[in-house]
């Protein structure tokens, strides 16, 4: 274990004195910008904080990267997709702003916040049903990104969107009821036969993400004892608890459990439905009104003493007729039903409030506490939960409120940590007290204030940071540099960044033509509930289609294996922090995947095997969005002479597209 | 590239086919089993005294009853057809009758005279080497829970499994190889879950080969093969790469360990393409041998060649295989149906586990591997289903046994009530069933921490007790 430091150790009511110390919990403050001495190099604010710290340490100032290499890292960084023909004279503000208004930067940024979400289209866990409704909440996430949606909104539509007045907008409704799809995405231990330990274990999941997703807290911990080091105590938990205990996410706790979802359906659709079912109703008792005026029949008859087990096969024949004729047709109409949209979300159950359970176990329940939020954090004037509804409303606005120390402060690093691969606070997920401490605080600050300043927008936030010398320097260094900032803490050069799954994938299907850029909805036809996998471990999840990986159907417990392999977050957990492994599978995938060769294939296929020096140049293009160097040229033409006698120059060409495609250089960014 | 190919390579051809040259250190390191370069998966020593180095786990899916196999109860043979005398659990996952004697005969095996039905007659031959914990318990009743909780040590939590904790902690002999590998798994009820690393570095990860769905002749690890190139051509391919890579890292003047490593993978990877299909390629084993695992039978052939292929990676030093009996209907549970179903389950695997035991010890790697058999639970003493012939899940008391690896032979660790139904002597939670397990490899379960979310999570949370009394 880490060195914690001895004093919060010692008891719990030093924990609670120590940790409101913490810097996390004191008020957002927008410090000054710090003075430097290199006027020249501060592009805007951000940029003063980073030199400050560098020429404090007597590092150099860090020099721009080439104008190639900004325009790969800025379209990577926007849209998950590779430059696509920037024209040169367009400077890279222009820039900046048509892949902002671009709709594949909310899927690239919308996908950021669903490993946040946990957003997956199946339960995962034990039983690993169908959520056929969850590219809904999918969806939303994207076009909230694409609008620039305020982020306190945006918090507390998935907080607490069916709680959100709509004025009677249908649309605007139906989104906020969507937005609570955010609660009920976490897998549930849909088998387990006690049904306390369902819910608490499901409200605890809820906890526990939004905890750590929007405060940068992992609250679970106090479920069953007081937070060993950060000041939340058991009472807070069981507050909180309270609140999603009056908050309805499963249809039924009861085997077959199933979880809630709200009816998005029109009106319209709603009456029709309506009527449908009355016209089933009125099927049936024509139904039963004709088996029983039949069945007097065969007892006024004197055959039988009783009525026979199976009545209708004694009928006559234009009877038996008559009734299969009323039952087919019954058939029919059941078949017909209009299916109404629905969508995965929550809902207000009945007010509770919880005692606090001692280790978190049912039978060991101490005093009722009132639903509320953290006592750590005490908001002046916050609106507390009443009797009237379950208090995610108020919750909502006690997290999204200005004065809440952590929320601007989380989701500031969480887009630097995007941007640049790693957090201004290196935990996203964890601002507590065994969280990493911000490497710049008060940039950290001034940001956060920027940004609440700045009516919470993230495109905001985006120009902000892709406007600096900071965002904008280079990923070489020169040697001096390297001697004093051996870790790059201090940001003297660019982080090298490897591109993530699903732009390895999507540029792969692009740069050979195959990519599918349609936007949103469903991509998997697969019954709502039903299990992706069941004893015969049979897979029939089908990944063969060109969208953008975003839409491919996230299978807990059996993530698609290019994700699996390149670090896709583990979709049963929030993730804000993907990890960034070397596997030798990884590169058996590059190696033999049919995706890579077939890609290779395509692009020699492309270029007519055309391996002339022209050939290469048009390749390097393709792959690096780059020109060939001469010297490149030259190590292609050989390789491709060299590689074997009988080989076509097709072939030739297929081995070089794919050694460029293994190269370091396409799947890192400079 | 075509397997033939592969194995054909020599030294030499790949030194021929290098014009561009790899360089020396690197071109050699392709070829060599063991690399020299840094390896995350690197041996480590452990801190404790080791009894076993590796862990073939033969994992009974669905849930083998314990009283009709390897826990016999005279009592409920006596008292068939009565009431339970004391409570069932307050949650079960269905409800059950009365109790239902075990229709199988069980007669005394060996020196230690062991009792095993007539469903095992012949792992029953080996009782003098098998340690029977007859006191596990979880506390899941349904399928997916449970086989969470029994290989990652929670059925609520996303938690690493059990065979990557143990990579975490000891690495692997063989650094050609994956540390840990799972044969067949079963892709319900946690799915990959089960061989997950979580949380822990991927390395760590179990490598899948193939799943329930496929016939262990057929399973691969996926993108093993390359049906484009030939190796000699991927060795040019490698060596470009190679250069590529050394041009794009010139101008950063510094050494970034992720680039290296990358370079690294390559290698691995290449030699991973041979090693991997030579280590389950059985067609060079003896016709004894063959016969041993029962590959001429067709009723144990397909678990026979998960059993043979778990010894070759034994032998190569793989440190956590997991054979997953993974017949497609629905293996060991039998809600109804107990007769037929268990007999056929029993008639699939008793052969070849008896082989592998018996194949273990011939070659001396039963002294330091550690083979277990068990399910994710055990069935109930009492009936259910309409024709009077089923079992309902039974967390509350089972057997897991263990063979060679640094335990007692012959010896049975605590015991189950008088009809089955829960531990009662020396109870062995599943978190300590995991800390005995660490302790036989030589790990201290709560010293094997990793840090994540802000604290230092173990395989066995904040429990585990060691059963130290079963060490040889």
């Amino acid at each position: 274990m880490r060195n914690i430091p001895i004093r919060i150790l010692l008891t719990l009511s030093w924990i609670n004195l120590y940790g409101s110390d913490h810097w996390a919990f004191q008020p957002i403050t927008k410090p000054t910008l710090p003075l430097v001495r290199n006027k020249d190099w501060p592009m805007n604010g951000i940029d003063h904080f980073i030199l400050a710290k560098l020429e404090k340490r007597g590092i150099p100032a860090p020099k721009p990267a080439e104008e190639s290499v900004l325009q790969r890292r800025l379209s990577f960084d926007l849209t998950g997709l590779p430059p696509r023909g920037a024209t040169k004279e367009t400077s890279l503000l222009q820039q900046v702003e048509v892949l902002l208004a671009s709709p594949h930067y909310g899927e690239r940024w919308g996908r950021h916040w669903l490993d946040v979400a946990r957003y997956a289209d199946s339960n995962g866990l034990d039983e690993n049903a169908a959520h056929a409704n969850a590219w809904r909440y999918r969806d939303y996430v994207v076009q909230s990104f694409n609008e620039d949606k305020p982020f306190n909104q945006f918090l507390t539509e998935q907080i607490a969107g069916d709680l959100l007045p709509d004025n009677g907008n249908l649309d605007l409704r139906n989104k906020n009821l969507i937005a609570t799809g955010f609660l009920s995405m976490g897998p549930k231990v849909l088998a387990e036969p006690d049904m306390v330990k369902l819910e608490m274990d499901i409200i605890d999941e809820q906890i526990d993400t939004l905890g750590q997703a929007f405060l940068g807290l992992t609250l679970g911990c106090a479920r069953c004892h007081e937070h060993k080091f950060d000041p939340v105590t058991l009472e807070d938990y069981y507050a909180l608890a309270g609140i999603f205990k009056s908050t309805t996410t499963m249809e039924s706790l009861k085997r077959p459990t199933r979880w809630k979802e709200n009816s998005i359906a029109s009106p319209g659709e709603t009456k029709l439905a309506e009527k449908h079912n009355t016209l089933v109703e009125a099927q049936n008792n024509l139904i039963t009104a004709f088996r029983d005026k039949e069945n007097q029949v065969l007892l006024n008859s004197g055959k039988f003493k009783k009525l026979p087990k199976k009545p209708n096969l004694h009928y006559p024949e234009t009877i038996r007729k008559k009734l299969e004729k009323l039952l087919v047709d019954l058939k029919t109409l059941e078949e017909s039903k209009p299916k109404l949209d629905s969508a995965m979300g929550v809902s207000d159950g009945k007010v509770t409030n919880l005692p606090v359970l001692h280790r978190g176990e049912p039978d060991l329940a101490g005093n009722v506490q009132a639903r509320g939020f953290l006592s750590v954090l005490n908001i002046p004037n916050a609106k507390v939960p009443d009797e009237n509804s379950s208090g995610r409303l108020e919750l909502a606005n006690w997290m999204a409120s200005p004065k809440n120390p952590l929320t601007a402060r989380v989701i500031v690093n969480r887009v630097w940590h995007w941007h640049f691969g790693k957090g201004l606070v290196p935990t996203p997920d964890n601002f507590g007290l065994l969280g990493d401490s911000p490497s710049h605080p008060e940039l950290l600050d001034w940001l956060a204030a920027k940004f609440i300043e700045g009516g919470w927008s993230i495109k905001k936030l985006h120009r902000l940071i892709l406007d600096s010398a900071t965002w904008q320097m280079s990923s070489s260094a020169q040697s001096e540099t390297v001697k004093r900032d051996p870790h790059n803490k201090f940001y003297s050069r660019a982080p090298i960044r490897r591109i993530e799954a699903e732009a390895i994938r999507d540029t792969l299907l692009l740069i050979s033509g195959r990519i599918d850029t349609s936007l949103g909805g469903s991509t998997w036809d697969f019954e709502n509930r039903k299990l992706v996998f069941n004893h015969t471990s049979k897979d029939s999840t089908s990944y063969n289609i060109n969208r953008r990986s975003l839409y491919l159907p996230v299978i807990r417990n059996h993530v698609y294996d290019l994700f699996q392999l390149f670090d896709f977050p583990d979709p049963n957990i929030m993730k804000g922090n993907r990890s960034r492994t070397t596997t030798s599978q990884q590169a058996l995938y590059l190696m033999n995947s049919s995706l890579v060769i077939e890609t290779a294939r395509k692009l020699a296929v492309d270029n007519a095997g055309n391996v002339s020096t022209k050939g290469i140049d048009r390749l390097y293009n393709q792959i690096f969005q780059r020109s060939a160097k001469e010297k490149e040229m030259e190590v292609g033409r050989s390789f491709m002479e060299a590689f074997t006698v009988n080989a076509s120059p097709q072939e030739r060409f297929q081995a070089l597209a794919q050694c460029l495609i293994c190269s370091n250089e396409f799947i890192f960014l400079k | 590239m075509n397997p033939e190919n592969s194995q054909s390579l020599t030294r030499r051809q790949v030194l021929q086919s290098a014009p561009l040259g790899f360089g020396g250190l690197a071109l050699s390191s392709i070829l060599h089993k063991n690399s020299r370069a840094r390896s995350p998966l690197k041996a480590q020593s452990p801190p404790l005294h080791q009894r076993a180095k590796r862990v073939i786990f033969l994992f009974m899916k669905g849930g083998p009853s314990h009283m009709d196999t390897f826990d016999y109860k005279p009592i409920l043979q006596r008292d068939h057809g009565k009431p339970l005398p004391f409570d069932k659990p307050k949650v079960t996952f269905a409800k059950t009758g009365n109790l239902l004697a075990s229709p199988w005969e069980f007669k005394p095996y060996g020196q230690c005279g062991h009792l095993v039905s007539e469903l095992f007659p012949n792992v029953g031959r080996h009782v003098d080497d098998l340690c029977f914990l007859h006191s596990v318990h979880g506390t899941n009743s349904a399928h997916g829970g449970a086989l969470l909780k029994l290989h990652t040590g929670s059925d609520n939590f996303v938690r690493p499994s059990m065979g990557s904790w143990i990579s975490y902690g000891l690495g692997t002999e063989n650094e050609n190889l994956p540390s840990f590998i799972t044969i067949c798994p079963t892709l319900a009820h946690g799915g990959v879950q089960n061989w997950s690393a979580g949380f822990l570095p991927a390395h760590h990860q179990g490598s899948p080969i193939g799943n329930a769905s496929i016939t262990a002749s057929k399973a691969r690890v996926r993108h093993i093969q390359n049906n484009r190139w030939t190796s000699g051509q991927q060795i040019k391919q490698l060596n470009l790469i190679h250069k590529l890579n050394q041009e794009h890292r010139q101008d950063l003047n510094e050494h970034n360990p992720e680039l290296e490593d990358r370079i690294r993978s390559f290698e691995l990877a290449f030699r991973m393409q041979t090693t991997m299909p030579e280590a389950q390629d059985i067609s060079g084993e003896s016709k004894a041998t063959r016969k041993l695992y029962g590959l001429e039978n067709s009723v144990t052939e397909d678990f026979g060649h998960q059993c043979l292929m778990a010894r070759r990676f034994a032998e190569r030093g793989v440190r956590f295989i997991q054979v997953t009996h993974s017949d497609q209907d629905v293996q060991w549970d039998q809600h109804g149906n107990l007769r037929k179903g268990h007999a056929k389950k029993a008639a699939q695997v008793d052969w070849p586990i008896a082989g592998l035991l018996t194949d273990l010890k011939t070659r001396g790697l039963l002294e330091d591997t550690l083979v277990i058999w068990g399910g994710e639970f055990g069935r109930t003493p009492t009936v259910q289903g309409p024709k009077m012939d089923g079992r309902d899940h039974n967390p509350h008391g089972f057997t897991i046994w263990m063979a060679g690896g640094g335990v007692k032979g012959g010896y049975r660790h605590g015991s189950t009530d008088e009809y089955g139904y829960y531990a009662q002597e020396k109870p062995l939670h599943i978190h300590d069933f995991h800390a005995t397990l660490l302790a036989l490899l030589g790990i201290d379960h709560e010293q094997l921490t990793f840090r994540h979310a802000g604290r230092d999570f173990r395989l066995t949370d904040v429990h585990g007790k060691i059963a130290s009394d079963i060490f040889a």
